[in-house]
């Protein structure tokens, strides 16, 4: 198969997988929850 | 020179046993005589370099002392704006990018002292983690000839290595400080999301883009850090935490520390060679009073995919231009991947970043909850020759680049901080290394259990030859 052929099967399976995940992903989550994680993630030890 | 660390060099300038221009003088002549075969380096200011010693010398000798690198020599990846000096980003184009100021952590670095001796090699846009660089020459593994040096800062390094520079700045969207350390057998950091800016840096992907430090010791690479963390008005997503002196507790010894190593995924098709190092290192660590225990972690595949995901788009909206217009000049594998990120749908990157928040909470509360740190493999395989790494057909090259960072990866993703740590050699004598990774803004627990191995295993002393 060549690359242009290739291409293709690959963006589907990228796609089929983050369908799989996002699949039930709440209607409140978006992106800059990311940073918030990080946030409430981090330990007293390194706090301002 | 080789035997140097950036906080011994820089105490021995203070106590002028030794001047700035005597040392950047000797990284030079390093340079000349080393890098033809090493390829570590695409820009090489040799006349500024020693101009800005002369100056730091005359201060010194004034009393007047500029930081904490006063008079030290580093080396910046070539992704780095620096006023005077070409960006090629590792592109055939020799001033690909350009900024409206000077990268901020190159010039926190310079405002503490430091020396820049050049810009260095990297994988071209920094996409790979072989090293390997058609424009720019393939940089080498300082340990074996033909070898991978690991990338994208791939010449950030091979010049800490062998010794050709006395740190240097790294920049890691799916592994790329780790990986290239790991390879050759230095201490390499990608700090938590936000931690250090990239104002001044080429974009690859700006919700994975971390900018970080490489250097023979943890203590060096925590002196970088300290110098170069914390909140700056050209990078919106700098975090305004406070930065904590990461050098204070970091010899106080890791006695009661919990440490766990994953059962899965990071173990899963890795050499045994890597396996063996990173199972020895586990137990120094626990020999050093850490509580080591194995745990099971969130299957990290789902980050993976996202951060592919992400990074593609990011990256095929950044370098869509040069794609466009000359894509002839890239390397196929580049170009391919470019490509790849123009047809992605829109609704997919979006998807891709809302499960990677619901990610990260998902790994930080469940791993974190039970351990201070985790311990696992940083590449799955000791560094591959250049020729079996970069053969065959672009999708087999591709398939291959995400097999070596699919360990790296996940971090990028989960954004927290995660230091490469040596931890031996292989039978062919290539480089072994671990990861430490914290929990989000604990650089400091992660640099205290990289030193508390690093002093007792002692492989940090070892250098390449030449």
């Amino acid at each position: 198969m060549s690359d242009s052929q290739q291409q293709p099967v690959e963006l589907a399976n990228l796609a089929a997988a983050i369908e799989r995940a996002a699949a039930d992903l709440s209607l409140a989550e978006e992106p800059s929850r990311f940073i918030l994680a990080l946030e409430e993630g981090a330990g007293e030890e390194e706090q301002p | 020179m080789t035997d140097w660390t950036i906080e011994g060099l820089a105490a021995a300038i203070r106590e002028r046993k030794i001047s700035p221009v005597e040392v950047t003088r000797e990284c030079l002549e390093r340079i000349e005589r080393r890098d033809a075969q090493l390829r570590a380096f695409i820009t090489v200011d040799a006349e500024g370099a020693l101009a800005t010693a002369k100056t730091l010398e005359a201060e010194a000798m004034a009393g007047r002392w500029r930081g904490d690198l006063h008079g030290v020599p580093l080396a910046f990846k070539d992704l780095c704006h620096i006023g005077g000096l070409p960006t090629s980003c590792g592109t055939r184009t020799r001033e690909y990018f350009v900024a409206e100021r000077d990268c901020t952590a190159v010039s926190r670095l310079t405002a503490a002292g430091a020396v820049t001796l050049g810009k260095l090699n990297m994988t071209e846009l920094a996409m790979g983690p072989f090293g390997d660089n058609a424009h720019h020459g393939d940089v080498q593994n300082p340990w074996r000839a033909g070898h991978v040096s690991g990338g994208s800062s791939s010449g950030s390094g091979a010049a800490v290595a062998a010794g050709l520079a006395l740190g240097a700045l790294g920049s890691d969207t799916g592994g790329s400080i780790r990986l290239p350390a790991a390879c050759c057998g230095i201490v390499g950091l990608k700090p938590t999301y936000g931690r250090v800016s990239r104002a001044g840096a080429m974009a690859l992907s700006w919700s994975n883009d971390h900018i970080g430090p490489m250097a023979r010791t943890v203590r060096d690479a925590a002196l970088m850090l300290r110098v170069i963390a914390g909140r700056d008005a050209h990078d919106a997503t700098s975090s305004p935490r406070s930065v904590p002196d990461y050098l204070a507790g970091i010899d106080g010894g890791i006695a009661g520390v919990r440490v766990a190593v994953a059962e899965n995924f990071f173990f899963q098709g890795v050499d045994p060679e890597i396996a063996g190092g990173v199972q020895e290192a586990l137990r120094v660590l626990a020999g050093l009073g850490a509580r080591v225990e194995e745990i099971r972690v969130p299957d990290p595949q789902p980050m993976n995919d996202a951060c592919n995901v992400i990074s593609r788009c990011e990256g095929a909206a950044v370098h869509s231009r040069l794609c466009r217009e000359r894509p002839e000049q890239l390397q196929p594998v580049v170009r391919a991947r470019i490509e790849l990120g123009f047809r992605i749908p829109a609704h997919d990157y979006l998807q891709a970043l809302r499960l990677r928040a619901r990610l990260t909470r998902a790994f930080v509360r469940e791993v974190f909850a039970a351990t201070d740190a985790l311990v696992v493999p940083v590449i799955p395989e000791p560094a591959p020759a250049i020729a079996q790494a970069t053969a065959g057909e672009p999708r087999e090259v591709a398939r291959r680049q995400g097999n070596f960072s699919r360990l790296t990866r996940p971090f990028n993703g989960f954004g927290l901080p995660a230091l490469a740590v040596p931890c031996g050699f292989s039978r062919g004598g290539l480089p072994l290394a671990f990861q430490v990774v914290g929990r989000p803004f604990a650089e400091a627990t992660v640099f205290r259990i990289g030193r508390a191995y690093e002093q007792s295993a002692g492989w940090h002393l070892r250098r390449p030859p030449g």
